[in-house]
């Protein structure tokens, strides 16, 4: 019993409904009944009279009862209070009504009226019943969009008002706020445990490697030296995927090309077989960042495909960096399932081409993060292709000259 | 003979890099604690300290702040963070350099040497007063090796460009020789010539939109080299 009197909104509709179908008869029938009474000053015409005469309608009936009924002429008989269509264009007809405020039909305008009275009452009625229904579920989406992007982040989550609405809005709000703070709860732990475990493994890997220095020298001392190297660098990657997916930062307005050209160059500086060409083409993205990710795609190239090729340029409105190989390529069947974190093509996983598996799963999400998109294709000539695509920014000409 | 402070608190790492170093002709003390590394500091004199970034009594942080306030020894920070942001953190407090475990000995040596090397020219701390200069509405920020062009636009640097660069600003309006930039922009594992050079000046000018044939900022002297000819502001 205290659920159907509290502030639920099933009895808020109910009661709504409810008083806003009787309210805009009462109101309705109210206002022309005024109207009526008052008489108006041009005369009835008979054939209007027919136009209320929607059987199907209450109005008509509601009115030509109290009509008729009110009035001295039920003499006029048996068509009065039934709508029956042929009755009143004779009932019209005859002025027998000639008194005004005794129709037996009723006027153009007042049909107007009566209809108008109605449909502003029944509107408003909607208006505010759609209303509870709608405004709670755009701010529970609105939470819930922001949600993704703040969990895991120092700033909180956002939180529902709890005490505003009604009871069942009042329910989903505490039950949102709820699965929002364990859900902060958990995406923090997490990432403070992973931040743990990598210091933790950190300090032993330091130890060994301090432990390896102290042996003389030997290739297999040499291998040991190269596998903490490997784990040091697998931990860089597991760390990076709970700090950068957390957050890219602020994106800039920066020079594709020089980010690129100047990772090449770098490369190319160390001696490895990597090429480049383009032209300035500025984009939104966060340049430490798509240097990782081009980094991450020229590393692959030139591990698993000998070489890299790497070119950029605007393309309508985007900005591409294609970076090619000459290698195998990757089977068709695999070129999705690659970016899965911690998978690898079969034949990759020995020795020599390590690595854990996570770096094209890192590379799409942080591009993906910044507005653009990464793709694999397997080139007609042979090869790997990668292709990344970020919108471009349009600036003005003269600002960039090369 | 160079005198080395390492402050770890794991014992271990801490004697492996003391014997480590000790090949390499330095002599090395030991701390264990915020604390010792103080005393030590204050009452011995040191030509470069290896700080571990997380100590149980003290942030290496501070620590590293307190040694620039104080003693003015070079520092080079050593951290299992890994994280970027906190090598970020650790070059704007002062420190000389950094370093992520687990390291690699050689290299450990290598910074070691490179930051006395600065400190007997007395050019340390050049970097950590003055993170970003300015030369005609271009902003140079050297922690990130990056420009941000007149229009806010930001233009990434190669190594090779980054050292010229550096080398350019810290010596506005004088003409500096190929030879000279040579020896400014020289990096460990990377052979620099008369060519290099020639590249990392055309494709700086390329970034910073500055025509060969006419350039107005890095202009070059016949016969005798390259001038960046602009005032820079810090």
């Amino acid at each position: 019993m205290k659920r159907w009197l509290a502030d639920t909104l099933f009895l808020r509709l109910f009661a709504l409904m409810w008083v806003a179908l009787v309210g805009s008869h009462v109101g309705a029938y109210a206002v022309v009944k005024l109207f009526r009474e008052t008489p108006p000053e041009h005369d009835r015409r008979s054939f209007v009279g027919s136009l209320p005469t929607f059987p199907s309608l209450p109005p008509t009936p509601g009115l030509g009862g109290p009509g008729p009924g009110g009035g001295p002429g039920p003499g006029d008989g048996p068509g009065g209070p039934r709508p029956g269509s042929p009755r009143h264009e004779w009932s019209g007809e005859p002025p027998r009504m000639g008194p005004p405020g005794e129709p037996g039909g009723m006027s153009w305008s007042l049909t107007v009226l009566d209809y108008g009275v109605r449909l502003l009452i029944i509107g408003l009625a909607a208006w505010l019943g759609a209303r509870w229904l709608s405004a709670p579920m755009h701010k529970l989406a609105k939470a819930a969009r922001s949600l993704g992007t703040s969990l895991g982040r120092d700033e909180g989550v956002p939180a529902l008002d709890e005490a505003e609405g009604t009871v069942e809005v009042r329910d989903t709000a505490r039950v949102f706020n709820d699965m929002a703070g364990q859900l902060h709860t958990q995406f923090k732990a997490r990432g403070l445990l992973v931040a743990a475990l990598s210091h933790d493994l950190r300090t032993p890997l330091t130890r060994m490697r301090m432990r390896l220095a102290r042996l003389p020298e030997d290739p297999l001392v040499e291998r040991c030296a190269l596998d903490i190297r490997d784990m040091d660098e697998l931990i860089d990657s597991a760390l990076s995927l709970f700090r950068d997916t957390s957050s890219v930062g602020p994106l800039q307005s920066t020079d594709v090309c020089s980010v690129v050209q100047s990772l090449t160059d770098d490369l190319i500086e160390q001696g490895q077989p990597v090429t480049f060409s383009g032209d300035t083409a500025v984009a939104d993205c966060q340049p430490v960042l798509l240097r990782r990710v081009v980094s991450n795609l020229v590393s692959n190239a030139v591990r698993y495909g000998q070489r890299a090729d790497v070119s950029v340029g605007a393309r309508g409105d985007v900005v591409q960096v294609v970076v090619n190989d000459h290698g195998p390529g990757i089977p068709a069947s695999h070129l999705d399932a690659v970016f899965e974190p911690f998978y690898r093509v079969e034949s990759s996983r020995s020795r020599d081409t390590g690595g854990a598996g996570l770096g094209l799963y890192i590379a799409r999400d942080l591009i993906t993060r910044q507005g653009g998109s990464l793709t694999l294709v397997n080139r007609a000539e042979g090869g790997l292709q990668a292709v990344v695509c970020l919108p471009a920014r349009h600036v003005s000409a003269s600002t960039q000259s090369s | 003979m160079n005198r080395c402070l390492v402050v770890d608190d794991d014992g271990e790492i801490r004697d492996g890099v003391r014997d480590y170093l000790q090949r390499f002709g330095m002599t090395v003390s030991t701390a264990t604690s915020g604390a010792e590394m103080r005393r030590l500091v204050q009452t011995e004199t040191f030509d470069v300290i290896v700080l571990d970034l997380m100590l149980p009594d003290d942030n290496g942080l501070l620590l590293c702040r307190w040694v620039q306030e104080t003693a003015g020894i070079p520092v080079i920070m050593l951290t299992a963070h890994g994280d970027p942001a906190s090598r970020v953190l650790g070059l704007e407090v002062g420190a000389d350099d950094y370093l992520p475990k687990p390291f690699e000995p050689r290299e450990l040596v290598a910074r070691i040497n490179a930051v006395l090397r600065r400190a007997q020219k007395g050019e340390r701390n050049k970097e950590a007063g003055q993170r970003v200069v300015g030369f005609q509405g271009w902003q140079f920020d050297r922690l990130l090796r990056q420009l941000v062009s007149p229009d806010g636009v930001v233009v990434a640097l190669s190594s090779a460009e980054y050292r010229l660069l550096s080398a350019f600003v810290e010596r506005p309006g004088r003409v500096l020789s190929r030879d000279q930039l040579i020896e400014l922009t020289r990096a460990p594992g990377v052979e620099v010539n008369d060519r290099s050079i020639d590249l990392a000046v055309s494709r700086l000018r390329q970034k910073l939109g500055d025509q060969a044939r006419e350039a107005v900022l890095i202009r070059t002297m016949r016969g005798e080299g390259y001038v960046f000819d602009t005032k820079v502001s810090s």
